[in-house]
């Protein structure tokens, strides 16, 4: 700083030769210095903005793959046919290594899915019986065979995958790919350096069951596995040749003292099947509770079995339109779907729902709840995940499409790339990670595919999805559960919808509070005053989310929970009082009410509310006995009492104010005189007994139209009141508005305060008086700064969680009842995403709730932004 | 100003006389006095809000450790409940209880429309009775005692214990009791946690560097494992390694483990058997007895003492029971250590950014627009912020860390889950919009002649902004980087998902190298709140400690947040008049 001023004081010296010069050079470490400065600010500044646009891009990426469908990694073709050929069944293991076929004759055959190398296994002995039926559990592990002397026999393919040392594998292996050998028996898979996966097929059959009659074959069999570990059961159900439908139970006992085992067989005969029915399929449930056979042309013949000895033929259903046969029919994993596929190429989802116009004789009928995207060609064969509702078709023409049923989407399309090969069976691998067909012929076609999220599409997390065991569809979010059948389900609308319920209710409270503080603050107290109530309120913005959200919900819900009636009445009373004291405010003669116009007016309000505020609480019994017939708890549930005054209480603000707006053109013009008298006290008389009047005509006016109201039928109950919980959003808004005033406060009262102090000494001198100025200058003036103080509140509203986490009761429901909970899109991120694997479908539906939230908030701060920008320019001006 | 106005302009129009224009005053209605009166409710609700709020907090957090007075009530029915009264409320008995009653208090709560009230007992003794509290409803008393005898005691386990002494033991021979103050007594009691804490710090401080050193030793087996193979010469040679360490190791731990026998034999012998109210009877280790007291028989003194005391342990001791009991001292130290390294990295990326707004960027719509978005990133909800956190930083950098430089811990993560430096970087972006708009403003305010000026004596642009503009503005920037400091201590919901625990068992600073651990969780006031709050065991009995770290909560961030404001009046006091 020295050095520059006493060169200048040099060039004005008038010899300036004499000196010696000094370099003129700046010194490089300052350039250098400078150039630092400049990359370093340059690089941090735009690295900082980059960091914070990249969070809304780093959201975007891992939400993108919740929509790209599935894709396929890799396909192969094996030129060896399956030794057999005409393959019943076919199951891949879990590493897609091994592939199990069953031909025609029960002969099993394993292969390589890869190479297409054959594995030799030991053969079942059939003892000769020709084969006429066959039965497979969904993950193909248990089998059973029908003969055509009319016995069963339940067999069990095992693919078992064990992890042994390298050390441990026998010599002389024949190499199939670089990790995979074999030793023609099993495959041997290197996982690591020291250890190897050893997969291979334990085969199993069971006794001989004489089901049928002798000599009459059996057409078509299912069956389940129950009981327990010490005496399991094995229900099935059979149909044979004569067309007679069979249920049969065999039960074995294992005698404790001798160990022996005795199997008992009891058989009972299904009514009603028609002669001569061509059986296509019998299906059993888990629980052998329901029985379904269902014929050739897709008639389904539903028993209810819960009576084992005594089935009940429940109701008999076309699920197939004409003369269209079926192409396939299988359950979905927890049968609680059925999909039916045509020769025509349509692919229907049934659920069993129980329906009040159902004719049937147990109320449950098949109800058609998906209809998916069909085949060009005739379905042949069908597959269905092990793990979730996922399903694969094969269809005539070649095409092997995977389905989501919930979703309606066909997740992936895929077709060989050369022929039209005529399928038999399809296999989804148990990992939802492969697909492998084979065909008539024998020949194999197996794809290598990536399915991650095959439930979700933007149609599920914003539309009405129907799902499994619901009447109708609807909007559910339900993430997890205890049974492995379970589909997670995952709409957004009812996290949106608690979010707006909080945001809504909380502003209805704050926003009055909020700008009638604000307005008074900045126009009607000494700044003093104002200096001392401003950080006061502003305190409250500081208070940790987490505190709020303790005191709301376990000290604050309980108590409100105990007074609710007060707190309605309050909200009556209050306001009610407040303008009762103005009143009467007004009798005072003009010089005293001036003089104590300030704080003392102030304090005096205070006081107002204190006062009312305990008569609320005196009060609430007796108005609890009048408009909720004494327990306000038990009304809202609609159990007792009639609504009609509470009706009228909620249309009583709107009628008054519309009573008082058109009394003011005609009743009060008349009066104006004496309000304008010079009698003071006359004229407030008359004022406080306008009031009283209009209040007396506002309510028996309400109470008149409530009658009418709920007359035709508009019942408040059941809407915005309903049953009460403890924790619920009369509770969340109160509290949020600890959150949400400070905000809306400080920015409308700052905007208050901006409007140029010229327009307000203008309007007074023009002789309006204060409130004349307030509301017809300072308000309008400063009306945009209010509006966006009102969007950054909201903005607050919609993101806070710590509050709903903790008093809003986080049950997604979606209704306006005031006295349930709810649970918002905040709450749901911070209660499920410690919880949710990484990458998993949850944790991408959590990412995308936070994105929402992001874009919610940031359009509502734009928009407050932009107004803000757009006051700051006008208020320029002025 | 406003009223001095009002009174200048209407003063006149009402003291003017009354000959002078009858008609011609103000129309009542224009004076909007109804609702002028909603406006200024509007205003003392929110006033009663925040006072009625930070009273409850307050008064509910500094009562918490003033020792009550123990209260046997001895019910009509027989039943006695001798604890401290807990609170009082007025609630609706049934219909069926009211019947059982006697006409009189029928009649009464008859008066009361149907409320009776009743009081609320903190028994303790979970152990014996297996309930903490019990309400007593006004019309079962039969009698209120404070007996002198009954004590108090605070124990490491099962909570509080109501009742008095039966006996105690010194090395297993029995002492005649003659009161708390009896020096043997206090000495035993002394002695055993003495030991207990001499216990305690072998367990967690020699026998953790034992457990530490085995572990690294393992981990750098793994390592070369993984990256030699198990056949390797150096595998061999570290196997050789581990085991002759394993074996030394060994020989100190069982050292340490005989020391920590001698020490636990010898807490055994002190033993205090206890009675409760009923004469059930329970004997517990001096060394698990945290406090007792005569809460009907004390002086001022020693109230305060304990008060004291409670509030000594609260603020330096380690939490206990589920977190309901003991102190929040590895919080505190959490929220601090989060706090300060959210500083340094918020501080300078702050600064920077607004640096280069303000002094570098050309002004235009760009940065106009860059400016909007960072001021809306300041109202993005902070939950958005955590969800960006955990998958970012956790999994993404944090799982990039652990396979490049932590392969050996695989599967386990090091970095690759929430920790400490998530948690402050998380909410380094969180707040770096609020440093940035206050660095902003701060800077803007710095006079352009000041600049100029600099410019003109021939200093260079970054000579200007290091000697004349960040000086100026560091008020301004002092403010906004403190103000982000009290947004961060008091934030909870992006935590949750970055690295906050209920429970950690060591702190992020310790004396094991590197002495910071910037992967571990950590333990938050915040959370501490909600997870007492909602998750313990018994809510209710979580209550007192919720108010009292909520009180130290609050007081810290408005201990921060007043700090801001001091900093800045100083700050600026100090440039005042130093403008053009």
């Amino acid at each position: 700083m020295t050095a520059p001023a006493e060169s200048s004081a040099a060039d004005v010296s008038p010899k300036p030769a004499q000196r010696p010069r000094r370099s003129m050079k700046t010194a490089r470490s300052v350039l250098m210095a400078d150039k630092v400065a400049d990359w370093t600010i340059r690089i941090g500044g735009l690295g900082v903005i980059a960091a914070v646009f990249g969070i809304m891009m780093f959201l975007g990426l891992v939400v993108v793959p919740l929509f790209t469908g599935a894709s396929v990694e890799g396909s192969a073709m094996s030129d060896k046919a399956v030794a057999g050929g005409h393959p019943l069944m076919d199951i891949v293991d879990e590493y897609k290594t091994l592939s199990v076929s069953i031909d025609e004759a029960g002969a099993v055959h394993a292969f390589h899915i890869k190479t297409g190398t054959p594995l030799e296994i030991p053969p079942y002995d059939l003892g000769g019986k020709t084969l006429t039926a066959f039965a497979r559990t969904l993950n193909g592990r248990d089998i059973a065979y029908g003969f055509s002397d009319g016995s069963l026999r339940l067999a069990t393919v095992k693919v078992a995958g064990v992890v042994i040392n390298t050390t441990d594998v026998p010599a002389g292996l024949k190499q199939l790919t670089p990790e995979d050998f074999t030793d023609g028996k099993a495959v041997y898979t290197a996982v690591s350096a020291d250890q190897t996966r050893r997969i291979s097929v334990d085969l199993e059959l069971g006794e001989v069951d004489q089901v049928a009659p002798e000599g009459t074959a059996i057409i078509a069999a299912d069956y389940r596995l129950g009981g327990s570990a010490e005496r399991p059961t094995v229900s099935f159900v059979t149909v044979d040749a004569a067309g007679v439908g069979r249920l049969s139970r065999s039960e074995s006992k294992t005698n404790m003292m001798t160990g022996a085992t005795t199997t008992s067989l009891t058989s009972s005969e299904l009514p009603g099947l028609p002669k001569g029915v061509v059986v296509r399929n019998v299906l059993m449930t888990d629980r052998a509770d329901q029985v379904f056979v269902i014929d050739a042309g897709g008639i389904v013949y539903r028993y209810d079995t819960r009576e084992f000895e005594a089935p009940v033929l429940a109701e008999t259903t076309d699920l197939l339109p004409g003369d269209v046969t079926v192409g396939a029919v299988s359950f979905l994993i927890g049968q609680q779907s059925l999909v039916v596929a045509g020769s025509d190429g349509s692919v229907n989802v049934f659920f069993r729902l129980q329906k009040a116009e159902a004719k049937t004789a147990d109320g449950y009928m098949l109800t058609k709840a998906h209809t998916l995207e069909p085949h060009t060609g005739a379905v042949v064969a069908m597959d269905a995940s092990q793990r979730g509702k996922m399903f694969v078709t094969a269809a005539a023409d070649g095409e092997i499409w995977l389905r989501h049923p919930t979703s309606e989407q066909v997740v992936l399309k895929l077709k060989p790339a050369e022929g039209k090969p005529a399928y038999r069976a399809v296999a989804l691998a148990p990992r939802e990670n492969g697909i492998l067909a084979v065909s008539d012929e024998g020949k194999v076609y197996a794809w290598d595919i990536s399915a991650q999220h095959p439930e979700t599409t933007l149609t599920t997390i914003f539309g009405k999805v129907w799902y499994e065991g619901y009447p109708e569809p609807g909007y559910t979010w339900q993430s997890s559960a205890s049974t492995e059948a379970f589909e997670p389900k995952f709409s957004l609308v009812p996290l949106i919808f608690g979010t707006l319920k909080a945001t809504f209710y909380s502003l209805l409270f704050a926003i009055p509070i909020a700008l009638g503080a604000a307005i008074y603050t900045s126009e009607f107290v000494h700044h003093r005053v104002r200096a001392v109530v401003k950080p006061t309120m502003e305190l409250m913005a500081s208070l940790p989310s987490v505190v709020l959200g303790f005191i709301a919900a376990l000290i604050l819900a309980p108590i409100i929970e105990t007074w609710i009636a007060a707190v309605f009445f309050a909200f009556i009373v209050i306001p009610a009082g407040l303008f009762f004291s103005a009143y009467l405010w007004q009798l005072l003669p003009g010089p005293i009410a001036l003089r104590y116009g300030d704080l003392p007016k102030f304090l005096l309000i205070f006081a107002a509310l204190g006062l009312f505020g305990y008569l609320a609480v005196l009060g609430a019994p007796a108005f609890e006995a009048v408009f909720f017939a004494g327990d306000l708890h038990a009304w809202a549930n609609g159990a007792i009492g009639s609504s009609v005054p509470f009706t009228a209480m909620i249309a009583f603000p709107f009628v008054f104010l519309a009573l008082y707006l058109s009394a003011e053109e005609t009743v009060t013009r008349y009066l104006g005189f004496i309000l304008r008298g010079p009698d003071r006290t006359r004229a407030g008389f008359t004022d406080l007994a306008r009031w009283v009047a209009t209040l007396v005509i506002a309510a028996a006016l309400s109470y008149a139209l409530a009658m009418v109201l709920v007359g035709l039928g508009l019942d408040p109950r059941g809407g915005v009141v309903s049953t009460y919980v403890q924790r619920n959003t009369l509770v969340v808004g109160f509290a949020m508005g600890f959150a949400v005033i400070p905000i809306i406060y400080t920015i409308s009262e700052d905007a208050l305060n901006t409007v140029p102090e010229h327009l307000r000494a203008a309007s007074l001198a023009c002789g309006a008086t204060p409130w004349q100025t307030a509301t017809n200058v300072i308000v309008p003036t400063a009306m945009s700064g209010i509006f966006s103080a009102i969007m950054v509140g909201m903005g607050r509203a919609v993101g806070e969680t710590m509050i709903v986490v903790m008093a809003a009761g986080n049950t997604p429901v979606m209704e306006w009842n005031v006295f349930n909970g709810l649970r918002a899109l905040s709450a749901n991120i911070a209660v499920e995403l410690s919880e949710a694997v990484r990458d998993s479908t949850l944790f991408r539906m959590l990412f995308l709730a936070a994105l929402t939230l992001f874009v919610i908030t940031f359009i509502v701060n734009t928009l407050a932004e932009m107004v803000r920008q757009r006051f700051r320019k006008r208020t320029a001006q002025l | 100003m406003m009223s001095a106005m009002t009174e200048t302009v209407a003063a006149p129009a009402d003291t003017v006389p009354m000959s002078q224009s009858a008609g011609r005053r103000t129309d009542l209605r224009s004076r909007g006095e109804p609702a002028l009166w909603s406006l200024g409710g509007a205003l003392a609700i929110g006033v009663v809000m925040i006072l009625g709020f930070l009273v409850l907090v307050f008064s509910n957090g500094v009562a918490t450790f003033i020792p009550k007075p123990l209260t046997v009530v001895t019910a009509i029915d027989g039943t006695v409940t001798a604890g401290e009264p807990f609170r009082s409320e007025l609630y609706k008995p049934t219909p069926e209880e009211i019947a059982t009653l006697t006409p009189d208090w029928q009649e009464r709560i008859k008066a009361e429309n149907g409320y009776a009230s009743r009081t609320l007992y903190r028994m303790g003794n979970f152990d014996i009775y297996g309930e903490d509290f019990r309400w007593v409803p006004d019309f079962a008393v039969a009698k209120f005692e404070q007996p002198k005898n009954l004590l108090f005691f605070e124990r490491m386990e099962w909570g509080a214990f109501v009742g008095t002494v039966k006996s105690f033991k010194i090395d297993g021979v029995d002492q005649a009791f003659a009161g708390l103050g009896d020096p043997k007594f206090t000495k035993v009691h002394a002695d055993s946690r003495e030991r207990a804490e001499a216990i305690r710090n072998i367990e967690r401080g020699d026998i953790g560097a034992i457990n530490h050193a085995l572990d690294v030793e393992r981990l750098a087996l793994r390592k070369i494992e993984l990256s030699a193979g198990r056949n390797s010469a150096e595998f061999k040679a570290a196997q050789d390694r581990l085991n002759s360490v394993s074996g030394d190791l060994q020989k100190r731990y069982d050292a340490l483990t005989a020391e920590v026998q001698k020490l636990r034999a010898a807490n055994a012998g002190n033993t205090l058997t206890l009675a409760e109210i009923g004469g059930r009877e329970k004997t517990i280790e001096f060394s698990y007895l945290v406090r007792a007291y005569a809460a009907n028989d004390m002086n001022l003194a020693q109230t305060l003492g304990v008060y004291f005391s409670r509030w000594w342990e609260f603020l330096s001791a380690e939490p206990r029971e589920a977190n309901t009991e003991g102190g929040v001292f590895p919080a505190i130290f959490g929220t601090a250590a989060m706090t300060l390294l959210m500083v340094i990295v918020v501080a300078p990326f702050g600064v920077l950014t607004a640096l280069y707004l303000r002094e570098y960027a050309k002004q235009g719509r760009l940065v106009s627009f860059v400016r909007i978005s960072v001021n809306n990133l300041a109202g993005v909800p902070s939950i958005v912020y955590g969800v960006f956190g955990l998958g970012f930083f956790a999994y993404m950098l944090g799982g990039s860390i652990d396979s490049l430089f932590y392969p050996e811990r695989l599967p386990n993560p090091t970095f690759g889950t929430g920790g400490l430096l998530w948690a402050a970087l998380t909410l380094a972006l969180l707040t770096v919009p609020v440093v940035i708009v206050a660095t902003e403003e701060a800077l803007a305010a710095v006079p352009r002649s000041t600049r100029e000026g600099s410019l003109a004596c021939g200093a260079s642009k970054w000579q200007t902004i290091r000697y004349i503009v960040l000086p100026r503005a560091m008020p301004g920037v002092m403010t906004g980087v403190i103000l982000a400091m009290a947004r961060g201590a008091g934030e909870v919901a992006p935590l949750m998902l970055v690295g906050v625990v209920k429970l950690a068992p060591q702190l992020p600073v310790d004396g094991i190298f590197p002495f910071v651990h910037l992967e571990r969780s950590f333990m938050h006031l915040g959370f501490h709140i909600f997870d007492v709050g909602f998750q313990s065991r018994n809510a209710e009995a979580g209550k007192p400690m919720v108010f009292v770290t909520t009180v130290l909560l609050i007081a810290l961030v408005t201990l921060v947040n007043a700090t801001a404001i001091i900093v800045r009046s100083r700050l600026k006091k100090r440039f005042a008049g130093s403008q053009f």
